[in-house]
């Protein structure tokens, strides 16, 4: 099997075995899901093993796969020692967590889940350690966070969970995102995102100006994910999640993907000043705070999770160092760490397990219940205080000897030996009392389980196996590890590989004697503080009450929502005017501005060009628009009138301007329009002046601004019709229509044969419009709820009504009869004249004014004007029409002309066009363009139709109670 | 111009009109036929789209349409180029699954939602592809009043509160609209948008003047309708109020006025004086729709909001990105639109069915109840498939992956548009010389900003709607509600996969746009169907 | 002409714009209305305006002499669509009214 093979399937098996325990398992095969995982596990481990070979002394494989190239990103899978090392590091202690959890898990958790997000983050995690694109890696970055959310919020309804999960998610995500944006940067100043020609550019890098700006948002990413301070409030609330997963992602290996990362890039970015202060303070804090918050913790993962911290701590710390060896004492002391921590957190888990709680206070002399685990424990936790014998021990060695010498010479380099030794001294503290106060002393009074007792083997097992590996790395580090270090080291460092030795025994040095210092203290310490330690609560005296997520919360829900709301309310609205002011303004502003820029004086009009009639006309249309606007919020039938007087003028001024077309359709859309208002106006509620006329200051203010505003915008306008007016049009395209109209379209009314011709296919659009908004209509009206104040009959009526009740011989309606006896006579007899003059205005509409619309209109007119006559009822008794059929005959005809050009080969709406003689009409133009028109008119007929017969019908249905149902109020 | 290549052209605006008039002939009781009707014109749809995506991805096709035989620029010419057949293929792809969802329930909640589906259809189909400024404005007005039905579709006073201001912003938008054309058309002469790019150069005084200031005007209506701060306020409230297929292809109609925007941008303003000014609007403008979509998102409780936000974040992603007019970073933008679409439809629909347990979904669904128990309405809810197994954690995962796609996270296609961005800003793929403007910062840092936020909320909304709350009620949801979803986020897994040859059309795209030489010369030079020499002085467009 | 027609543009305008502003429904409409014509007319005006020269072709008149025949067509268009949209905005108002109870465009009466 190839290198490559080996590398793909290392990273897609995982996922695969995810996906497959997601979707074949059922939710109680328990068994299954475990031996599944721990097959992946055990599989992934051995492919990794098979691999040696090929990055053994500095050799690496490398699998590449196109993705984005054009983009410099692809998958590529790369592995040298290092990564090699780490993939050993997960996987082997991913089948141990794996066989652990299968005994931890309860009955009733829905294990498969469970073991799926393991997988899955097993992928990931393989696939940072493994990526040689840095975006790639960015991407496996985010995966592990994710699943790491899902892993600690398994339990997802205990609510100190969710939490847990969601500021570890949130953090790291934080992270993440500054990570991708550094990881650009360096792309930016490399030139490639491949891993390796990033880490051939050190130089390049460290020159360049933005070298700043990428270390900062990478070490953002880093620290985060190692929980490093001022970030590392997450990892203690992470402890929610099951035992195995903190084993697992919160010890072993999800929080060493920053300083793995921090070693990834470290032949790149290392050595500067910069780089030496930033990681180093940070390291520092870390290692110092991590180990002082550690001993006064009660839970017991919440030590483990503090001395994780700390220890991250240690190993970022010997890398903001910058030299060789100490980076060999970073790579040497993540292995150490992993296997102790891991171990000391699957013991907590039995003790948990056991005697159901992991409050220290309450736990005591255990040793008598748990012989085994109790001294596997003891030998972990001394290899994690750093006692000779034990791989802690080794590293931790080389830790002091890095501390003293000196390096970028500074106040921190000085400080470096004392804070070692100190948070030396607070670890041998700590680990002596999570064994002295859990194993020794008094036996348990007040345990939730009494009588615990050893765990099944098989679940002892995995801490056995790295207590030994803690031992034999302990003793014989160079037989043991060492090789595997070595080649480790040799492809991070390269050439710059230092001499080191790992050996038990130097000889009587600084180190050891600041060792011994660390213990004696440390043990100490542990001593005077033990009777306060059993007692106090929760966290260090000092920094107890500033608790980091405390604060994180409050922050977060105070800017993410209160502020949020804050501001949403300000920079945005729900009510309807400000928006509509808003279109006006920037209309306005837009328009004008380009005016202003071109400083555009008008030439003042010579008074004798003006025609006074038309003056005249204009000034009637001016005070109707005027009036209008002042009448519209207490006499609406006032302002309906004048309305149409505007709208009158309007025609006029097209009649006079030679647009006889316009003149028409403007005047029969103005009486359909009008009939409309009318029939709508019965439904509005009753307003008059007296009622609402307490008129504030902040609406004087209001109605002075939109005054204003309107008052620019007409004047914006006038300037701008002005403007354009004056300005004789580029005659581009006008002339052609002029001259093909008829040459070529057929009709001497060129405004109706650009209509249903030259322009048709706007003619169809315009006529779907039509259709869209009387299905609209007729849709909305089905549902219509008339409000509860206006569904008794107006007063008019009421008291003719009541006249006729009054009187015996009258029934009810008879005086509305009455009183429109002549008109609807008259109306009724008019309905065939009317009918004949739409279908003439439809017929002569290709040479003179009118055509398929104005007729159509037309003849809803006569229609409109039998349900005016005769009354909803009587109208529907004698004319049937069924608009619906009538609008889809339209749009078939016109659509089915057009497309009958696609058989002669022509393109969609071409016409063909020849006069008929017929009778009584005469010479009629019989275009193809006549049955686009005929699809024009009937549509028109039918829609305006529907939408007046809609309105008409509420007035019978109004009787029809409105469901009760307050409007709703706006969702928070 | 020849052969059913040609024709094809059309066919994405008559199929639709066709259906929509056709469903006119049958009852809203008759709803099996109705549902037929549509499904087969969304399949014919989509077949269409995608074969003229492969034509417009064939060098040399000249993808011009001469309605009614006439020359440009007299007549009203199709266009179809890359940048047009992909927006077609998104609509269309996305009228499938909204289509599917709403036969599920939705489709039953009101009168006539078929031929309004299929009219949406054909107008957003016309102004994709129309080559003419006032053909365009007559598409945006068919594609609004079809948008405004079904906005309202289902009645209720949310959408009819919410219809009312939809449809007053938008209707004074379109007057907007009139004036802006109706100026070009006065100080150009012509209407045709490719003989417009011609013309534009040699107008100078008070012509110019006249032609910015509607071309201003134009440029505020397609701002309102692509949601730029603060012409947005209306957008939040219309999608929000309406029926989850509705607003699952709404979430194209947005990207209509990028799309016009874009088109124009480079085609007509490309060079000149206004050029740069216009450049800036779009890159502030769309920085502040970051900011203030990222706030909405993360102000927002109710998911329909929250989604509606996310709206706008991706509109003012979108504009931003244009305003730098950066041929690499547009490129990105390109598969931004199309995967931020993909997911926020998804989302949309997927938000209905997660509701559906609670009280926010519950009450939507009264409005239409009422509107059921209607006395005079004879419709009832029918149920068509089977209630889906395992529905929570079905839905919990499409819920996760829309996060993930919204806050462009990782393995999904929002983390692939994101990073192509990025990189053709901050990345290896930064073009310009020098040192990167502090606008680029500004904008990476909104980027990134926002898809924080995005992530904030929606593990905020996500834990209280799925862990918090819906222990023990499980929604009812059939599977054809589900399958939907479900096919939207494959879809944009599937883009995830094939991110480098997708990347590469959208670049062939940009080049395109970036040389409107070719597309002036097709449309200009169009050939008339059964004439010898185009525009011939005796061609005759009739026989 | 041009004056006075530009004049009385800006009139309707301006009232129109002082309508949509206000707060009831009925108020929004009649300006949307107003708008429209001063919209179609102002349309109408970019063709140039002259009087007797209809685009009607007749034997003997010279096409020279007419007007500009584009700009009435799209008025045409323009008249139909905004016809449409208002009969459409009138019975949302009234639909709205009927459901909210209120005649104000935001559905709720604003507190003064």
């Amino acid at each position: 099997m190839t290198g490559e093979l080996i590398l793909v399937l290392l990273v897609c098996l995982p996922f695969a075995g995810s996906l497959a325990a997601t979707v074949l398992l059922r939710t109680d095969s328990r068994v299954l899901a475990a031996r599944l995982a721990g097959g992946v596990a055990f599989a992934g481990l051995l492919l990794t093993a098979m691999l040696y070979p090929a990055v053994r002394d500095g050799g690496r494989v490398r699998f590449d796969l196109e993705w984005l190239p054009q983009l410099g990103l692809n998958v590529t899978l790369r592995m040298d020692g290092f990564a090699w090392l780490f993939a050993m590091l997960i996987t082997g202690i991913g089948c141990l967590v794996v066989l652990y959890a299968r005994y931890y898990m309860s009955e009733e958790d829905p294990v498969p889940r469970f073991f799926s997000f393991l997988m899955a983050f097993m992928g990931s995690m393989l696939g940072i350690v493994l990526s040689g694109n840095v975006i790639l890696l960015s991407v496996f970055w985010e995966l592990t966070s994710i699943f790491s959310f899902l892993l600690i919020s398994y339990w997802h309804n205990n609510a100190a969970a969710r939490d847990g999960a969601r500021m570890a998610l949130t953090i790291t995500g934080i992270g993440g995102f500054c990570l991708l944006a550094g990881l650009l940067v360096l792309g930016y100043i490399v030139g490639s995102y491949d891993l390796d020609a990033v880490l051939a550019a050190g130089d390049v890098i460290k020159a360049h100006p933005l070298y700043l700006t990428a270390l900062v948002l990478i070490l953002i990413g880093a620290l985060t994910k190692s929980a490093q301070v001022p970030f590392h409030f997450w990892l203690p609330n992470a402890m929610a999640a099951p035992t195995p997963v903190s084993a697992y992602l919160h010890s072993a290996t999800m929080v060493k993907a920053g300083v793995f990362l921090l070693v990834r890039l470290w032949p790149a970015l290392s050595g500067t000043y910069e780089w030496f202060v930033l990681v180093g303070i940070a390291g520092t804090c870390t290692l110092l705070l991590g180990a002082y918050f550690a001993m006064f913790q009660q839970d017991l993962k919440g030590l483990l999770a503090y001395s994780t911290i700390s220890h991250l701590g240690l190993i970022t710390t010997l890398l903001s160092l910058g030299s060789p060896v100490a980076a060999v004492a970073a790579i040497f002391h993540m292995m150490n760490h992993a296997t102790f921590k891991a171990s000391l957190f699957m013991a907590a888990g039995i003790i948990d397990h056991e005697t159901g709680t992991r409050d220290m206070r309450r736990l005591s002399g255990l040793f008598r219940y748990l012989p085994i685990t109790g001294t596997l424990a003891m030998v972990a936790s001394a290899a994690m205080a750093g006692v000779p014998l034990l791989n802690g021990f080794i590293s931790k060695e080389m830790f002091f000897a890095e501390a003293v010498e000196t390096h970028a010479d500074s106040m921190l380099d000085r400080m470096l030996p004392y804070i070692a030794t100190l948070a030396g001294a607070f670890s041998v503290a700590y680990s002596l009392r999570f064994i002295h106060q859990v194993f020794f002393g008094p036996p348990p009074t007040d345990l939730p389980k009494p009588k615990p007792h050893e765990p099944p083997h098989w679940m002892r097992f995995p801490i056995e196996f790295l207590v030994l590996a803690c031992l034999v790395v302990g003793i014989i580090p160079s037989l043991s590890i060492g090789p595997f270090l070595h080649s480790a080291v040799l492809s991070v460092l390269g050439e710059r590989t230092p001499e080191y030795s790992l050996a038990v025994w130097h000889g009587v040095n600084t180190p050891l004697i600041m060792s011994m210092i660390a213990l004696i203290g440390g043990a100490a310490l542990y001593f005077v503080l033990k009777d306060y330690l059993a007692r106090c609560d929760d966290g260090p005296p000092l920094f107890r009450h500033l608790a980091g997520q405390r604060i994180f919360e409050r922050v977060l829900v105070t800017v993410s929502w209160k502020w949020a709301r804050w501001l949403e309310s300000r920079l945005g609205t729900r009510n309807l005017q400000p928006q509509l002011r808003l279109v006006a303004a920037a209309g306005l502003l837009v328009g004008v501005v380009p005016l202003y820029i071109a400083g555009f004086s008008p030439k003042a009009p010579v008074l004798g060009e003006v025609d006074p009639i038309f003056a005249v006309i204009w000034c009637v249309g001016a005070f109707c628009a005027v009036g209008a606007a002042y009448q519209a919020k207490y006499h609406r039938l006032a302002a309906l009138v004048l309305l149409g007087g505007a709208g009158i003028t309007t025609c006029i001024t097209f009649v006079w301007l030679s647009a006889p077309d316009l003149a028409i359709t403007q005047l029969v859309v103005e009486i359909v329009t009008t009939v409309l208002l009318l029939l709508g106006l019965r439904w509005l509620p009753k307003r008059s002046e007296k009622v609402d006329n307490s008129v504030t200051l902040a609406a004087r203010s209001r109605r002075l601004r939109d005054f204003v505003l309107a008052l620019s915008c007409g004047f914006g306008m006038f300037l701008f019709s002005y403007a354009i007016m004056k300005q004789p049009v580029p005659d581009a395209i006008a002339s052609y229509f002029l001259e093909k109209a008829y040459t070529e379209g057929g009709g001497r009314n060129v405004v109706n044969v650009i209509l249903v011709d030259f322009r048709g296919f706007d003619t169809m659009g315009e006529i779907a419009v039509l259709a869209i908004v009387a299905l609209t209509v007729f849709a909305l009206l089905r549902r219509f709820r008339p409000a509860a104040d206006s569904i008794e009959k107006p007063e008019q009526q009421r008291i003719q009504n009541a006249y006729d009740d009054a009187r015996p011989e009258r029934s009810a309606g008879d005086t509305v009869r009455d009183y429109l006896l002549v008109p609807s006579v008259i109306m009724q007899w008019m309905f065939p004249v009317v009918i004949t003059f739409s279908i003439y205005l439809f017929l002569r509409g290709h040479d003179l004014p009118g055509g398929g619309f104005a007729g159509g209109v037309t003849m809803a007119i006569a229609f409109l004007l039998q349900y005016l006559a005769g009354g909803v009822r009587w109208a529907e008794d004698r004319i049937r029409i069924l608009p619906l059929r009538w609008m889809g005959f339209g749009l078939l005809t016109a659509a089915a002309t057009g497309m009958g050009a696609w058989l002669l080969g022509y393109p969609f709406l071409t016409t063909h066009s020849q006069y008929i003689e017929l009778p009584f009409i005469g010479k009629v133009p019989a275009a193809s363009a006549l049955l686009f028109d005929l699809g024009v008119f009937s549509l028109v007929v039918g829609a305006t139709v529907l939408i007046l017969i809609a309105l008409a019908h509420q007035s019978v249905r109004s009787h029809r109670v409105r469901n009760p149902e307050a409007p709703k109020a706006e969702e928070a | 111009m020849s052969g059913w290549q040609q024709h094809l052209i059309i066919a994405p605006i008559i199929i639709p009109l066709v259906a929509g008039a056709l469903l006119l002939f049958f009852d809203e009781r008759e709803r099996v036929l109705k549902a037929m009707i549509s499904a087969v014109s969304c399949l014919a749809l989509a077949a269409v789209a995608f074969s003229l995506f492969r034509l417009a991805a064939t060098d040399g096709f000249e993808g011009v349409y001469l309605l009614g035989n006439w020359p440009a620029p007299f007549g009203i010419v199709l266009v179809v180029d890359r940048l047009s057949a992909l927006m077609l293929v998104l609509a269309s792809i996305l009228a499938i699954p909204t289509l599917v969802y709403a036969l599920a329930r939705w489709h039953a909640a009101g009168a006539h939602f078929h031929s309004l589906f299929q009219f949406l259809l054909m107008g957003l189909n016309g102004a994709f592809l129309t080559g003419d400024l006032f053909n365009l404005f007559v598409f945006f007005e068919v594609m609004l009043a079809a948008s405004y039905g079904l906005l309202m579709h289902g009645s209720g006073p949310m959408r009819v509160k919410a219809g009312l201001h939809y449809i007053a912003v938008n209707l004074a938008a379109a007057l907007c609209f009139l004036i802006g054309v109706s100026a070009i058309y006065g100080s150009a002469g012509t209407l045709n948008m490719a003989d417009l790019a011609v013309r534009i150069g040699e107008i100078e005084g008070e012509r110019r003047m006249l032609l910015e200031a509607g071309a201003g005007i134009l440029g505020v209506v397609f701002l309102i309708k692509a949601g730029m701060w603060p012409l947005n306020f209306w957008l939040p409230g219309a999608y929000s109020a309406a029926t989850a297929p509705v607003a699952g292809i709404f979430a194209i109609m947005s990207k209509v006025g990028i799309y016009v925007i874009l088109r124009l941008s480079l085609l007509v303003f490309g060079q000149g004086a206004s050029a740069g000014l216009g450049l800036n609007v779009l890159l502030y403008g769309g920085m502040a729709t970051i900011a203030f979509g990222t706030i909405g998102v993360l102000a927002s409780q109710a998911l329909g909001r929250l989604a509606s936000y996310s709206v706008l974040v991706s509109s003012g992603t979108l504009l931003a990105v244009l305003g730098l007019n950066n041929g690499v970073v547009t490129a990105g933008a390109l598969f931004y639109m199309v995967s931020s679409t993909l997911t926020i439809a998804a989302f949309f629909l997927l938000i209905e069915l997660v509701e559906r347990g609670q009280d926010a979904g519950a009450s939507v669904l009264a409005v239409t109840m009422e509107a059921y128990g209607d006395a005079d309405e004879e419709d009832e809810e029918v149920e068509v498939g089977v209630t889906m197994p395992g529905t929570i954690a079905v839905l919990g995962i499409c819920f996760a992956a829309c996060g993930i796609l919204l806050s462009g996270l990782p393995p999904l296609s929002g983390f692939v548009a994101k990073f192509a961005m990025l990189s053709g800003m901050i990345g290896t793929n930064v073009s310009a010389e020098g040192p990167i403007p502090a606008s680029v910062w500004w904008i990476v840092g909104l980027l990134i900003l926002s898809g924080l936020a995005a992530l904030i909320s929606m593990t905020r909304a996500g834990i209280r709607t799925f862990w918090a709350s819906m222990e023990g009620t499980v929604p009812r949801v059939l599977v054809m509600e589900m399958a939907p979803v479900m096919l939207l986020i494959a879809l944009t897994m599937a883009l995830t996969i094939q991110a480098g040859p997708a990347m590469r059309y959208m670049e062939e795209t940009v080049r395109s746009l970036q040389q409107p030489a070719a597309y002036i010369d097709a449309v200009v030079n169009a050939r008339r169907a059964g004439i010898a020499e185009p525009g011939g002085p005796d061609g005759g467009g009739g026989i | 002409m041009e004056f006075v027609l530009s004049l009385g543009i800006g009139i309707m305008t301006g009232s129109g714009v002082w309508l949509i502003l206000r707060p009831r429904t009925y108020q929004v409409i009649i300006g949307l209305s107003l708008l429209s014509y001063a919209v179609n007319l102002f349309i109408f005006g970019v063709g140039g305006v002259k009087s007797n020269a209809a685009p009607l072709l007749e034997e003997g008149v010279p096409i020279s002499s007419m007007t500009d025949p584009v700009p009435h067509a799209l008025v045409l268009t323009a008249i139909v669509i905004g016809f449409a949209t208002t009969a459409l905005f009138l019975v949302v108002l009234l639909a709205a009214r009927g459901l909210t109870g209120t005649d104000h465009v935001d559905g709720r009466e604003q507190p003064k």
